[in-house]
């Protein structure tokens, strides 16, 4: 009998080994990108996370900016936004064969720079194509410095904001005279105009927050009302984090009154939430301004706003589209110089940008009379004055595994309505224990900016 | 392999003895390519700060492993795979079994049902888990709208952290299922005959001739497909990866994605070489514990 069974999992076994041959041909496809452009002198490698609406846009202006007779050409890689494209990123970096130029997220920064991964902008030399500290909001500009260095350099800030539905909206009295939401300036005043609001939604819930598995859309509500009461968040590299608990728990709770079911559906994820505004089921929506193309494209009507000051402190928690130079082992001075034109370019052409709802950091742009025009973003450009980004330390900001252990040690309390301060001492604990572990692109800890 | 020793002479020239080496040299370069020197360099690795970017790499000793030890992150992934192998490997056996007596005894046309159950398995796993994402849509998805026939509440399969891992088992059980079907129905057709004919002579009905004899000779099949279950239930990685990419939390994160994530999103390869190693030390003990009870078996 044992032999028998030997002979039948060897047949098994080949024919299994035949299905992973199988397998592993129809995968086999995926190809090694980022090739030197060592054809085209003037050809510069630029690396993207922008996919879907953003993505479309990028490309629009990549095509304006190298169409007009310029004197580079870009070819541009796109791809997949996340975790995985940073881990591209850091071995092309690392393997000394990276492009040109590529998209960070600003928040990233912190995490990436200490590794040698980054080569920092020169200031003056930007400063002669036009862009200068001044062209930017302070706390953007800032946000691309690591020490007395810059680098990165900030094409938007995309804020959390609130999209509403000027409809549902005035229907329930709750619009003012010029068709802004009402202003609210403490969380009681903003459960009483979700309750107003919720008469006029059929019997849905009239705000729509959706944040089942996903961290990153819990860390950014939590964030903005944290930061709305004035506190900050300091995470020391190898020491304790500095949260304020009461706030935190104080910003937590508000969530949990949100998320009663009556004024929101308690449990929801990303998707499910901005369908029901898109499909004009519900009257508000928690969200960031890059979804604005796809509420346009589902044709509701709807406007945006900034997140109502319920704590006290305008703030919202935002991140930003930033421009890096990965290292380059051997700068080939002639394609770096064809770069900053570049970047300076997209910067001044980044009006079009805003279409994709992003609040272009460039001031000139959102300081001219086109952008006034522009509705619903000129309606939150103010945001921008007001971002919070990501506590810095090597292990947060978008797409980090920071937020997945917010999400982690949060989403219980959001779920049952129940044990806030547990759930802040979780996030704390799982902080700690990040911040005892070295930057591991510098583990030794030797870099200096 | 028998076959081949046996036909050796013992004392065979120098000559043949090179050619049989030079047979077995390309297995054995890639063997030493791609099985030993990774497994070295891994054990090497756990007890550097490697970091995936070229940094570091200096020696820091047993520190990656007590950092695992004491991860709370780790142990829930180890148990999230664990429990996932418990779960899964029971109605994978059992099914299996049900539906190879099933196709041997009655169902007319064997081959289509031997085809229809073991074609999941030849697909890849990116293509189960885009069946199984739509399969599972809380909104269009086929298994709500059938369970909503019945008047069953929508279930967030993917979304919901109480039911995804079960999620993760049923594409799983779907997926891998026919493996097990065909070693089963393999075995049930070396049974010989004649004790079935000599039982039916003797009065035993149907099922006393399943208890007597069937499963008992199905024993040693049942023992290799929970040995091949086991292990492979253990590597969970790619449909509960695919399945859950934007949803995944603590109690679904299997330890292999643990090693992935901590090696390759983290950067850490030395913490992750570590983990890889722990989770190794876990097969070895599985593995040396199955193979007890298979020899003891074997010895009554």
């Amino acid at each position: 009998m044992a032999r028998r069974s030997t002979m039948l999992s060897r047949r098994g076994l080949l024919t299994g080994a035949a299905a992973i041959g199988g397998a592993a041909a129809l995968s086999g496809g995926l190809s090694a990108c980022g090739a030197a452009s060592a054809a085209n002198p003037d050809q510069i490698q630029f690396w993207t996370l922008l996919s879907g609406g953003d993505g479309g846009t990028m490309a629009d202006m990549v095509a304006k900016a190298t169409g007009s007779g310029a004197a580079y050409d870009v070819k541009t890689t796109t791809l997949v936004w996340g975790e995985p494209y940073y881990t591209k990123l850091a071995m092309a970096a690392t393997g000394g064969r990276p492009p040109e130029l590529a998209i960070m997220h600003a928040s990233r920064v912190p995490g990436y720079a200490p590794g040698g991964l980054l080569d920092s902008w020169d200031v003056a030399r930007l400063a002669e194509l036009g862009v200068s500290q001044d062209d930017f909001p302070e706390e953007i500009w800032q946000k691309g410095m690591i020490g007395d260095k810059v680098f990165a350099v900030a094409l938007d800030a995309h804020p959390t904001v609130l999209m509403f539905n000027p409809e549902i909206c005035d229907k329930a009295g709750v619009l003012d005279s010029d068709g802004k939401l009402r202003r609210t300036e403490s969380p009681e005043e903003f459960l009483d105009l979700l309750g107003q609001v919720g008469g006029q939604t059929k019997g849905s819930p009239p705000l729509s927050y959706g944040y089942l598995g996903d961290g990153s859309q819990m860390f950014r509500l939590f964030y903005t009302f944290y930061t709305q009461h004035g506190a900050s968040m300091t995470f020391p590299e190898g020491g304790k984090a500095e949260i304020d608990d009461d706030i935190a728990v104080e910003s937590l709770e508000l969530m949990q009154r949100l998320l009663d079911g009556k004024l929101a559906v308690q449990r929801n994820d990303y998707a499910a939430a901005l369908a029901e505004f898109a499909t004009g089921r519900s009257g508000l929506l928690f969200t960031g301004v890059w979804e604005l193309r796809s509420v346009k494209e589902a044709g509701v009507p709807f406007d945006m706003t900034a997140i109502p000051t319920l704590f006290g402190t305008p703030a919202a928690y935002a991140d930003s589209h930033a421009f890096v130079l990965p290292h380059q082992n051997e700068v080939d001075e002639h394609r770096r110089d064809l770069t900053y034109r570049f970047v300076a370019d997209l910067l001044k052409g980044s009006y079009d940008w805003a279409t994709a709802g992003h609040v272009p950091a460039y001031l000139p742009v959102t300081q001219s009379p086109e952008y006034a025009k522009l509705t619903p973003q000129s309606h939150y450009a103010e945001v921008a004055q007001q971002v919070n980004y990501d506590p810095a330390a090597w292990f947060t900001g978008s797409a980090s595994n920071f937020h997945s252990n917010f999400g982690n040690a949060i989403q219980p309390a959001l779920m049952t309505g129940k044990d806030a301060p547990g759930a802040i001492d979780a996030f704390r604990a799982r902080v700690d224990r990040l911040l005892k572990t070295q930057n591991p692109v510098d583990p030794d800890g030797t870099w200096k900016p | 392999m028998t076959t081949m020793s046996t036909a050796a002479p013992a004392a065979a020239p120098s000559r043949e003895r090179l050619v049989s080496w030079a047979f077995l040299a390309p297995f054995l370069i890639a063997f030493a390519l791609f099985l030993v020197w990774p497994l070295v360099h891994g054990l090497y690795l756990s007890v550097t700060n490697q970091s995936l970017t070229g940094a570091g790499g200096s020696w820091v000793g047993l520190d990656n492993y007590r950092e695992a030890l004491t991860d709370p992150t780790m142990w829930r992934a180890l148990r999230t795979t664990v429990w996932f192998t418990i779960v899964s490997t029971i109605p994978l056996v059992i099914l299996a079994l049900v539906m190879a007596l099933l196709v041997h005894r009655g169902l007319p046309g064997q081959w289509l049902w031997r085809l229809s159950f073991f074609m999941p398995f030849l697909l890849a796993s990116t293509v189960i888990s885009q069946i199984w994402v739509w399969i599972f849509n809380p909104d269009i998805g086929a298994a709500n709208s059938v369970l909503g026939t019945f008047g069953i509440e929508p279930i967030a399969w993917l979304q919901d952290p109480a039911v995804n891992l079960y999620a993760i088992v049923i594409a799983t059980v779907w997926w891998t299922v026919g493996f097990n079907f065909l070693l089963y129905l393999a075995a049930l057709q070396n049974i010989p005959d004649q004790l079935y004919e000599a039982a039916a002579i003797d009065g035993a009905g149907p099922w006393r001739r399943l208890t007597s004899i069937t499963l008992p000779q199905l024993w040693p099949a049942t023992i290799l497909i929970v040995m091949l279950q086991v292990l492979a239930s253990l590597k969970l990685f790619d449909q509960a990866y695919q399945m859950l990419i934007g949803v995944s939390t603590d109690t679904t994160r299997p330890i292999v994605q643990y090693i992935y994530e901590s090696g390759f999103v983290g950067y850490r390869f030395g913490y992750s070489a570590a983990i890889s190693y722990v989770f190794f030390a876990l097969i070895v003990i599985v593995g040396v514990f199955q193979m007890t009870a298979m020899n003891r078996r074997r010895s009554l």
